[in-house]
């Protein structure tokens, strides 16, 4: 184990190039979670829509992404579809990350959507709105509220998956880690390192959710 | 649910959409007027993994230099072209050339038959030849004593398959100086590795000793076999660099002797 002193003097002296990767490991968890949070929703509505090939489409995308490993996923977009069109780098690790969380993601609007009492769409409905009115003013804004904890949780996990891009040679927290690590002859180091600067954004990830749900319990009382 | 419908249309707007940002975002590649293609028309995208000192490794504020960085650089202004030494794990760096995530890669490939079915080779740049590296107090000489041997070597390169004509107990790593490493510190009986990263490893401290050079192998940049006209540019650019010594004179700089001259 390094020493303290020496932990601290390195985390000092690397802060500018561990910051712009930071800034970019950032860049990807936040495009790849937006982008997640729509397809996810997307699907989650293609679920519920019951129309049976609509519901397929949804079942057939969730059971594609949860059952390849996300690794695989990123190294797919890559190399896989660049015989079609070229993604640039960026864009290849942000949209697998997001296909890959948004999977998820649909998964947690389903459970939320489903759990909001039947009797409110029959409310809604008996007011003379239409299903669509009623799912948009009344159902799901109740099913955000209760999505948000396990989004948040499936938010931190985003975070922590982008660092599979160092795969696909993005210069994120954890590729700039084990290349400094190698560089210098002093792994532990630079992991450790690596480590703080997630904490970090994972509390900073903690806080926003917190508020959030804060706010929006706000119509509990 | 049909009245679902039209919430679901806005969606589907709203994600075709951001499909469409993202096909706009993705370029082809540009077509010069020599039919050459480039990934953009005035820079030189050219790949190297950086885990192959002296050859090709990272800086601490992450550029990159080595050899073959040099040589790509000198390669890319013979050519008028802004170069951009491009970061691939060596295992993805042929699929990334043939994909076009880099125009070439400028990365200590051997020319072997298996290699040249999927991409073109320019001539050689560099002439080398795996060696096996032991430690210093190892019984081990030459290719003989290796069989029942453990030997190391990196992921994706030539020089698995040598080892696995001497010996069934081959271990791969990410890189060559990993394996050198773990050689070092009391892994594996042997590496086979490149002659001149195996010496330089020593030089850095690597507690190891070079033995039997095994044979001689030419190295050359990778182009897509797609692309025939840049081929040609890149061959003639390399003859120029040849001609008037640069290659040579960054050859000593980094190795001290010259290896880009054909050995006799």
């Amino acid at each position: 184990m390094p020493s303290f002193s020496h932990f601290f003097q390195t985390l000092i002296d690397t802060k500018d190039v561990f910051l712009k990767a930071m800034l970019l490991t950032l860049q990807l968890t936040v495009v790849s979670i937006l982008i997640g949070i729509i397809i996810g929703l997307f699907f989650a509505l293609l679920k519920i829509s019951k129309i049976k090939i609509l519901e397929y489409i949804s079942d057939a995308y969730v059971y594609l992404v949860r059952g390849t490993p996300l690794i695989v996923q990123i190294f797919i977009l890559y190399f896989g579809i660049s015989g079609i069109f070229l993604l640039p780098d960026f864009w290849a690790a942000s949209l697998a990350l997001a296909l890959h969380n948004g999977a998820y993601i649909s998964e947690i609007f389903r459970g939320a959507i489903q759990a909001v009492d039947n009797g409110q769409m029959e409310a809604g409905r008996s007011l003379g709105m239409t299903k669509s009115l009623t799912l948009r003013r009344i159902i799901l804004p109740q099913a955000f509220r209760r999505a948000l904890p396990p989004l948040g949780n499936q938010f931190i996990i985003g975070l922590k998956d982008s660092s599979l891009a160092a795969f696909i040679s993005m210069n994120e927290l954890f590729n700039v880690a084990t290349t400094l690590g190698s560089n210098n002859f002093d792994e532990m180091t630079y992991l450790l390192i690596v480590a703080v600067y997630y904490l970090v954004l994972v509390a900073l990830l903690t806080f926003i959710v917190s508020r959030f749900e804060r706010r929006l319990a706000l119509s509990d009382r | 649910m049909v009245a679902n419908m039209g919430l679901n249309r806005k969606i589907l707007l709203i994600f075709s959409m951001i499909m469409i940002c993202f096909l706009s975002a993705c370029a082809e590649k540009d077509k010069l007027a020599d039919g050459s293609e480039l990934i953009n028309k005035d820079e030189f995208v050219f790949a190297a993994s950086g885990e192959f000192k002296p050859f090709s490794y990272m800086n601490d504020d992450l550029t990159m230099s080595g050899f073959d960085i040099e040589v790509g650089k000198a390669l890319a202004e013979e050519m008028g072209l802004k170069p951009v030494p491009k970061r691939i794990k060596f295992k993805g760096i042929v699929e990334g050339v043939k994909t076009g995530r880099a125009d070439a890669a400028v990365a200590s490939h051997t020319i072997n038959s298996q290699r040249s079915k999927h991409v073109s080779f320019t001539t050689p740049y560099y002439y080398s030849g795996p060696q096996i590296f032991t430690r210093p107090d190892s019984e081990i000489k030459t290719t003989d004593d290796l069989a029942g041997k453990e030997v190391a070597v990196a992921k994706g390169s030539t020089y698995a398959e040598i080892a696995s004509e001497y010996t069934d107990k081959v271990k791969t790593y990410d890189s060559d100086v990993t394996a050198l490493q773990a050689l070092s510190t009391g892994r594996h009986d042997a590496v086979i590795t490149d002659f001149v990263t195996g010496k330089n490893a020593a030089k850095e401290g690597f507690d190891i000793k070079e033995q039997q050079l095994i044979e001689r192998s030419e190295q050359a940049i990778v182009l897509p076999q797609d692309n025939p006209n840049l081929l040609k540019r890149v061959n003639e650019a390399l003859e120029q660099l040849r001609q008037d010594g640069t290659l040579s004179r960054i050859s000593m700089e980094y190795f001290g002797e010259d290896i880009t001259k054909k050995p006799e």
